[in-house]
């Protein structure tokens, strides 16, 4: 239909890829023996899930950076944010099964001998509030945040610099005991989710699935967004902010918009991430995370809907084979990936065969210039990485 | 047109004068004025009516207006507000309407005083050396200069100075840059598209759908600025003088009453600029049309009055021949 | 900038004649050796000799044995005559060196034997007690002996106080001399309306001492107008004491200032002036201080007299070594990113995380050991304000480098230079400048700033590869606040975050403190987008 026009075949082939494996890698760990050749062992599912909430991060960056040009370097504060509302959820879930077994309190309350539970965490024990806070705390954080910060006009890398100041100060917060949030420890030591024990394996399977349909469904979202009138807009932005302006557009409207959206994606990724890892703690917020957001959809390609997704499969896949066989080079392959990508891959992955692509037909079209064939535009050309 | 304005507005001008804070009206200097047509104002300003109570009684007297009571702050107020609507009177036929209008940065001057009246459906050219003021002009007039005093109107009556960039756009005032600026990873098309008049909100763009009566607009701009060909291109594959005009065509779309364009022709060819004058004519039937220029043969091509600016302020006003003329800008394009 | 050295001199001529009387070691005989001669058997007439030989040391630390004399707790060790304070501990003693009250060991009771007294003796000490020291020549023995007096406050000493204050003819150590008599009142059980005078001289000396003392005393005393004077003392001290925390509380900030001051500061060349958002600066920090602990370990090994010198020499070098990666940096990857702020953003970021894992690869995770020179260590005091020597010295050292700074920028052919590719490339360029080998340079010399500040930086924290994470985000934060490309607003932002800083603290707690510092930039900065000082003008925004 128009929709398949629209975000061109691709697109199409990595939301079938989502929804195939939301499928199968569950099936393939829960129902193919231990040693069939396609088994995925129970390990590797959580994995797995995890990469594909960090694809949904680097989505939800690409969409304010790749499409308005905003550098949020603060993005692991709404990440983690989710996280935290869903860990919250997950708390109150143990009950009585903790070490001191009060019903009411998580541990670490107890711990510090707090009588009564802070009035923040009520409500958490219902999974549609938490599923609700989940959305609406890095929304109306990224919401009000913006509201300030496009409003005055702070662009470029002023902007950068107060997001990674935003994201050390909850860092710095979150740290704190008297925060009710678990301090230096976080929340951890989850029991179950909707009543499923946490590590069993089909709830596992069944989180994996989640976080596939999430990203589909993310993918095809921003998709619309970007393919819209206003996804023109927020490329305007990006490239000719001024010019907006002075056609009437109020371009800060445009960037909270879109600030607001990512903000509420990457809360959402953080809560599929947290059942899946096990614990949510301050150091998710720490700014070093938050740069490392960036460089998933800078490998990918910002400005396209598959460039962060592989952007983040590939950078995260090449983590876990590093820090397994030599976690020293972990740090200096990831700064060369920095250096590199910026220097020589400044589209990205996905941006240079898009690019490629581009030329190449231009080419083509010049070389046979015969009568103007109408061409139905498929991934968004990027046309310089403009800043 | 202009002239006319002028001779109505004689009458209420003095009693505008009165009523006027008293600094601004000081500040007025008579203005040169070749052709003789600028407002011509008592040099030695009345003072306000607080300190000259007689006076005021005497102006106000032909407005026919019950002194509701004699608190001296109800009497203040509708001071000015027969104030307000003398002044609104002045201009009211106008388009463009600047008066006393001063901005400075860190001390330099870049305004000084700049009066200038633009009258429905003109075309005006404004000509000056470098550092005249004719960006910052711009600046001030499209809301995104705030000036340090000063009167900037559109339409009569709408005050700019308390709007912004989207605002002024949306009210009517469509503004070329001296660079131009157009969405190059957009086509020709989309970057009409965005520029068409109509809703600003961001979920109408969100939830937008095309239609024929966009679509026809597109193909008339598209058909006035001769880019119908490149429609399907990207804006940064097109040259530089098609920028230009796909520029001047995203003012187009906009559909605004006033247009301010800035070095419309800088680094064209003399076809492209023959055919950017012929464009700026075509568009000056319908609307107002201030253009900033230093080709001078493209000013005379226009054929159109000419405002020329020095040090922030108008230095003469007129037909380009009588302009050019003028001793005083000789001085100033050529040096002491 | 003449302003500021003079600003700079007047501090420091403030800060050295606000150091109270320094003390003085003149040594003219080894009190250690006369206190040993009472060891062994003696006649009382011996041991009397000894005790006026101690007073004529006229040293106020003999008081010590003197008092333990007294009060029977002086011993001396069978084995070798060996003479030691001791106090009883099951079938032990606990043995303390007479002279400095130090722990010596202990001694079975029965290895042990004490100097023998009686009343003569005692009163013999008492008096020496009081001559001993309180008329010494030197003033400032006396000085010191009053202020030992004023610590122990004891009623014995009334009357040598009594008479030494007759004598005394300096006026600061009379001061302390009633002070100390004032203690020993307090202490005593003198009539009331003596103790109500004392109280109210311990209230002109204002300390956190004088305040125990008080405090002690207006609980226990039963007399209605001394406790009442006590009282107003007490509240008089209080005031003295916030007013000293106060200032206290602004030296503090004015360290910490000082410390982002030198983190910030070649930033503030970086960023600010070129416009290079360099992430890896915090890492150019770390690689000064690493230079510090090299040149530390070399000297350790090689030359170990020259350890005094080991921050000067390694001055030059930091500034050689973050000055070269900076170079490297600028020529092999900055160059290509100019007019593209986040993708430099993004390059220098995987830099400082290379350079970061290339320490830790090379020096190892844990914190490195990096040593004080004995001129940066101790402390003095400013009234009631402890000022520790190595903040001083920073502060002192941040400010000259700001000073330096500010000259090479005004005054040199570079700075000239500089200035002039950072305000109109295009117009440099065309008048011969060559605009890379500035920006190479300039570069260059931020970086190499960078790793000055790390060396006096490993004075004060730790040298760990994560020190530069730790100071990017506040040295941004001084710039942007500052204003970008005005280095005084980066001198005030510095100090001014410093001191909200510091006063913010003890309210809110370090933590939230600091959260509060940034929550407050965030907001300052959507308020004044381009900083404290920010550059007018119309081509700013173009």
């Amino acid at each position: 239909m128009l929709l398949a026009r629209f975000l061109g075949p691709r697109v199409w082939i990595l939301i079938a890829a989502l929804l195939l494996a939301a499928v199968l890698v569950p099936m393939a760990n829960l129902y193919l023996s231990p040693s069939h050749p396609l088994h995925v062992p129970s390990y590797m599912v959580p994995l797995l899930g995890k990469y594909v909430c960090y694809a949904l991060l680097a989505l939800a960056l690409d969409l304010v950076w790749g499409y308005v040009g905003i550098l949020s370097l603060g993005h692991g504060a709404f990440f983690a944010l989710g996280g935290y509302a869903m860990g919250m959820y997950l708390m109150r879930q143990i009950g009585a099964r903790g070490v001191y077994g009060n019903p009411e309190l998580p541990d670490f309350m107890v711990f510090l001998n707090w009588k009564e539970l802070p009035w923040y965490w009520y409500g958490f024990d219902q999974f549609w509030f938490a599923a609700i806070m989940v959305m609406l705390v890095p929304g109306l954080l990224g919401f009000v945040f913006g509201y300030f910060a496009f409003r005055s006009r702070v662009t470029g890398v002023y902007l950068s610099i107060i997001t990674q100041a935003m994201t050390y100060a909850l860092l710095l917060a979150f740290f704190r005991n008297d925060m009710g949030f678990g301090g230096n420890n976080g929340l951890t030591d989850f029991k179950d989710i909707l009543g499923f024990p946490i590590q069993a394996d089909s709830t596992r399977a069944g989180l994996f699935a989640a976080s596939c349909i999430a990203l589909a469904i993310a993918v095809l979202i921003v998709g619309w967004i970007t393919r819209s009138k206003l996804g023109k807009l927020m490329v305007a932005v990006r490239d000719a902010e001024s010019r907006t302006r002075f056609i009437g557009w109020r371009p800060e409207y445009v960037k909270l918009f879109a600030f607001t959206v990512s903000a509420v994606m990457a809360g959402i990724a953080g809560a599929l991430y947290v059942p899946q890892v096990g614990i949510i703690n301050p150091g998710e917020f720490a700014p070093v995370n938050s740069i490392e957001i960036v460089v998933w959809a800078a490998v990918g390609g910002r400005g396209t809907l598959l460039g962060p997704v592989i952007g983040a499969l590939l950078v995260n896949y090449g983590k876990t084979y590093f820090t397994a066989v030599a976690p020293e080079f972990w740090l200096f392959f990831l700064g060369g990936l920095f250096v590199f990508v910026t220097l020589l891959l400044p589209r990205g992955i996905i941006g240079t065969i898009d690019y490629g692509w581009e030329t190449w037909r231009s080419r083509r079209r010049a070389s046979r210039e015969e009568k103007g064939e109408s061409d139905d535009g498929e991934g968004q050309p990027l046309a310089s990485p403009a800043e | 047109m202009a002239e006319a304005d002028v001779t109505n507005r004689k009458p209420q001008d003095e009693v505008q004068a009165l009523f006027e804070p008293q600094g601004v009206r000081e500040e007025q200097t008579p203005r040169t004025d070749a052709e003789g047509h600028g407002e011509r104002r008592p040099a030695a300003a009345p003072a306000s009516p607080e300190s000259a109570p007689p006076q005021a009684e005497a102006a106000l007297a032909p407005i026919e207006e019950p002194v509701v009571s004699p608190h001296p702050y109800a009497t203040k107020l509708r001071e000015q507000r027969l104030a307000k609507e003398a002044s609104g009177h002045a201009r009211r036929d106008t388009l463009l309407y600047l008066d006393g209008v001063n901005k400075s940065f860190d001390g330099f001057k870049a305004i000084n005083k700049l009066s200038l009246v633009v009258a429905r459906g003109e075309m005006r050219a404004i000509i000056g050396p470098n550092g005249a003021g004719k960006t910052t002009m711009m600046d001030i007039i499209t809301g995104k200069t705030r000036p340090d005093s000063g009167e900037v109107f559109f339409n009569g009556d709408v005050d700019l100075t308390h709007h912004d960039e989207a605002a002024i756009a949306s009210m009517g005032i469509g503004r070329k840059f001296q660079k131009p600026t157009v969405f190059e990873s957009h086509t020709v098309e989309d970057n009409i598209r965005l520029s068409l008049a109509g809703p600003r909100s961001v979920l109408e763009a969100l939830f937008h759908r095309k239609d024929q009566a966009e679509r026809d607009r597109i193909d008339a701009i598209l058909e006035t600025t001769r880019l119908t060909e490149k429609r399907k291109l990207l804006a940064a594959s097109l040259s530089h003088g098609q920028k230009q005009w796909l520029e001047i065509g995203m003012l187009l779309a906009q559909d605004p009453e006033l247009l301010l364009v800035d070095e419309p022709v800088a680094g064209m060819t003399d076809a492209e600029t023959e055919e950017t004058a012929r464009l700026l004519r075509e568009i000056a039937r319908t609307r107002s049309v201030v253009v900033v220029e230093h080709d001078m043969s493209f000013v005379r091509e226009l054929g159109v009055k000419v405002t020329c600016l020095h040090e922030g302020s108008v230095l003469a006003e007129g037909p380009l021949d009588q302009v050019s003329a003028d001793p005083k800008v000789i001085e100033v394009y050529l040096g002491r | 900038m003449t302003p500021s050295i003079r600003w700079l001199l007047a501090a420091l001529t403030f800060l050295f004649s606000a150091i109270s009387v320094a003390p003085v070691h003149a040594q003219e005989s080894d009190p250690a050796a006369t206190i040993q001669k009472f060891g062994g058997k003696q006649s009382y007439d011996e041991t009397e000799a000894v005790i006026s030989e101690l007073a004529a040391t006229g040293d106020a630390r003999v008081a010590r044995a003197l008092r333990a004399l007294r009060e029977g707790d002086l011993y001396w060790r069978e084995s070798d005559e060996a003479v030691f304070i001791a106090e009883r501990n099951g079938d032990n003693y606990d043995l303390l060196d007479p002279l400095t009250g130090e722990p010596a060991g202990s001694e079975p009771r029965g290895d042990m034997s004490k100097v023998r007294v009686k009343n003569s003796i005692r009163n013999a000490v008492t008096t020496a007690l009081g001559s001993l020291t309180l008329r010494a020549e030197n003033p400032a023995q006396r000085m010191r002996a009053a202020e030992t007096l004023f610590s122990e406050a004891d009623p014995e000493m009334i009357e040598p106080l009594d008479a030494a204050i007759e004598a005394e003819s300096n006026a600061d150590v009379l001061i302390r001399m009633q002070e100390a008599r004032a203690a020993a009142v307090l202490a005593s059980d003198r009539p009331a309306p003596e103790k109500a005078e004392a109280a109210q001289v311990l209230a002109n000396r204002g300390d956190r001492e004088s305040l125990t003392m008080l405090n002690r005393f207006a609980n226990s005393t039963e007399d209605q107008a001394a406790r009442t004077a006590a009282i107003a003392a007490i509240a008089a001290i209080e005031n003295n004491i916030a007013f000293w925390n106060q200032a206290q509380n602004i030296w503090y900030g004015l360290s910490l200032g000082s410390v982002l001051l030198l983190a910030a500061i070649g930033l503030a060349i970086t960023f600010g002036v070129m416009g290079v958002i360099n992430m890896a600066h915090g890492e150019m920090v770390m690689l000064g201080a690493y230079t510090t602990f090299v040149v530390q370990e070399f000297i350790r090994t090689s030359a170990p007299g020259l350890f005094e010198w080991s921050l000067l020499i390694a001055l030059p070098l930091a500034f050689l070594v973050s000055g070269t990666v900076g170079l490297v940096m600028e020529r092999g990857l900055i160059r290509f990113l100019y007019g593209r702020p986040l993708e430099t953003l993004l390059a220098t970021f995987g830099v400082s995380l290379i350079l970061q894992q290339a320490v830790r690869t090379i020096f190892g995770p844990s914190n490195r050991e990096v040593g004080n020179p004995d001129w940066m260590s101790g402390a003095f005091d400013i009234g009631l304000m402890s000022v520790t020597w190595n903040r001083l010295w920073i502060i002192i050292f941040a400010l000259a480098v700001f000073a330096a700074l500010l000259i090479v920028l005004n005054k040199t052919p570079l700075g000239l230079q500089m200035r002039a590719v950072t305000q109109n490339r295009s117009m440099a360029s065309a008048m011969g400048i060559r605009t890379p080998w500035v920006d190479a340079m300039t570069f260059a010399l931020g970086s190499g700033i960078a790793g000055i500040a790390g060396v006096a930086l490993s004075q004060v924290d730790n040298v760990s590869p994560n020190l530069g994470q730790g100071y990017i985000i506040d040295s941004f934060m001084v710039v942007v606040f500052g204003g970008v490309g005005n280095l005084w607003g980066t001198l005030v932002g510095a100090m001014s975050l410093g001191i909200l800083n510091k006063f913010l603290e003890p309210y809110a707690g370090a933590v939230l403190g600091k959260i509060v510092v940034l929550v407050l930039i965030i907001l300052f900065i959507q308020k004044r987008p381009r900083g404290l000082f920010a550059q007018k003008g119309r081509f700013v925004d173009a």
